[in-house]
């Protein structure tokens, strides 16, 4: 038998797929498969919040703000006075709500699950009277009553959960389940933003008669966004984490509107110090 | 935000593999191609027996072997791959250029121990792998190509 | 094209003979054949999704090498070797390799 030197053709054992063609496709269909998963896995949180009892959710949170904690801050008095009183209007409150005061230059206010809310020392010294501080109060209460916070909680969860199941291509996927995480756990979208408003200002108006102030709070925030240096802070300006819309202040008012709530009325000055220093 | 750095660093560092990844390969594939038509004329076959006709003064075990590196595009679109199954064609020309790279380097060595031919030749492949924190991590792979060299009286063409 | 893992093919004689041909395939499941695999791990039993996996890569890997031995003008492959080889976790490489050659 004879040997014939020839050489095979080329390329057979290889693909001619373009392998950026083969990455743009992988890529794509693996983000578009991982948002369905965490939407779906969002759609099931929903679904299961409302199921969670007010009474459980006091039980696993609910040491967050000890009285013990709030009475040893004098600051926390007044606040924890006037949020009893804008409760006493919510006929259906879930559980006792605590108030706290943070130590933070940057007005903000935050919902703890379990019924605690804390004021930063910010936002209390640039309110310009009990009514705006009232206000911030009853939206917070808004987010409890839909449970806004617990929601969010819960997505934030769904979306690491997904991602970590996935396993690591290394550095990309957990920088992408860190920025997803984030986005899930931003804040609350327009929808539940709004309603808290809403209940809110319903609020307010059941403890004064009237809505007169709640305008006034948004333009003090806003001009201490401006006032306010800008430095590193760990917690964000309450604007950055409720949005100020033109459309906010404009659904209030029409809000009040619709209620045939007066807009005009004697403002209760905020007492900034139980002891006036 | 360092999320967003995290993966912007990935995405950098992907594609300049991407291209350095290209480069090498084809400059691999050009060397190979020249190789094999010169070493063309130097039968390298599976046969187990030797094929009656030839006269065998002498043999001798040959071999060659060569590790290709994988870069982090090829690995990480291997990683993409199988999560959605198919077939992972980013190693696929790894796989060929390491397959030919070994026996073209089989032959040399023959060629140099004054060898003619090389029969009963088997291919081995076996994964390199890197020690890190994710230990299961490819760092290339391996490719070893030996048979048994044959001193011919006559050439066998 | 005539496959055999045999000297020479019975009845016939070689006339020419071509290098080694190869045919090559690297194979993955998808993730959720994994995660089965992973609960076969802990009970026991054939891992279907793989003996699948490793059959179609078998017969890739044949059809590119019966390829390539076409391209050279051979009708048959003798001595025809399998060899397996995990590249990456998940994915199997699987090749094919003999030698081509023309028979009467």
């Amino acid at each position: 038998m004879q040997y014939d030197p020839k050489l095979p053709a080329d390329g057979i054992n290889t693909s001619a797929e373009h392998p950026l063609r083969e990455f743009a496709l992988l890529v794509a269909g693996l983000i578009g498969a991982v948002l369905a998963l965490i939407a779906i896995a969002a759609l099931a949180v929903d679904r299961l919040v409302p199921l969670v009892p007010p009474s459980l959710e006091a039980r696993w949170f609910g040491g967050w703000l000890t009285d013990a904690a709030a009475a040893s801050d004098p600051r926390s008095a007044p606040v924890q006075a006037l949020l009893d009183r804008v409760v006493s209007h919510w006929s259906d409150a879930p559980y006792p709500f605590r108030a706290g005061v943070i130590d933070e230059p940057d007005p903000n206010a935050l919902a703890l699950p379990g019924g605690a809310i804390l004021v930063t020392s910010g936002l209390l010294d640039r309110v310009g009277s009990e009514n705006e501080l009232a206000l911030v109060l009853g939206h917070e209460l808004g987010h409890f009553r839909a449970r806004d916070h617990l929601r969010g909680l819960g997505r934030g969860l769904a979306a690491q959960l997904v991602l970590g199941a996935l396993g690591g291509s290394g550095d990309l996927v957990s920088g992408l389940s860190a920025f997803a995480g984030a986005l899930a756990q931003h804040g609350f979208d327009r929808r539940q933003e709004s309603q808290a408003d809403t209940f809110g200002l319903s609020l307010v108006h059941a403890e004064y008669g009237h809505v007169a102030g709640a305008r006034d709070l948004f333009a003090h925030l806003a001009r201490s966004q401006r006032d306010a240096p800008a430095t590193g802070r760990r917690l964000a300006s309450y604007l950055d984490t409720h949005p100020l819309s033109e459309d906010r202040v404009a659904a209030l008012a029409a809000e009040a509107a619709a209620h045939d709530w007066a807009t005009e009325g004697p403002l209760t000055p905020w007492v900034r110090r139980p002891d006036a220093e | 935000m360092d999320a967003l750095i995290q993966i912007g660093f990935a995405l950098a560092l992907l594609a300049v593999t991407y291209f350095t990844g290209r480069r090498v390969e084809r400059r691999h594939y050009a060397s190979i191609r020249a190789r094999e038509r010169e070493l063309a004329m130097l039968p390298a076959v599976t046969f187990r027996q030797i094929p009656s006709g030839w006269v065998v003064d002498g043999l001798g075990v040959v071999s060659g072997s060569v590790v290709v590196s994988v870069d982090y595009f090829k690995r990480f679109l291997a990683g993409l791959r199988t999560l959605v199954g198919g077939r992972v064609t980013s190693y696929e020309t790894l796989l060929d250029r390491a397959r030919r790279e070994a026996i073209l380097r089989c032959k040399e060595d023959a060629r140099q121990r004054g060898y003619q031919a090389v029969v009963n030749l088997r291919l081995e492949t076996t994964r390199v792998s890197r020690a890190s924190n994710n230990s299961r991590a490819t760092a290339g792979v391996e490719v070893l190509a030996f048979g048994t060299g044959l001193e011919l009286r006559r050439d066998p063409r | 094209m005539i496959l055999s893992t045999t000297e020479t093919i019975p009845g016939r004689t070689i006339k020419r003979f071509f290098g080694v041909v190869t045919g090559s395939t690297v194979r993955s499941k998808h993730i959720g054949r994994d995660l089965m695999a992973g609960i076969k791990n802990i009970f026991g039993g054939e891992l279907k999704g793989y003996t699948e996996l490793l059959q179609e890569s078998r017969e890739d890997a044949l059809a590119r090498m019966v390829q390539e031995a076409e391209s050279l003008g051979a009708n048959a492959v003798v001595n025809l070797r399998f060899a397996t080889s995990s590249i990456t976790q998940g994915a199997a490489e699987l090749f094919a390799y003999g030698t081509a050659v023309q028979v009467d």
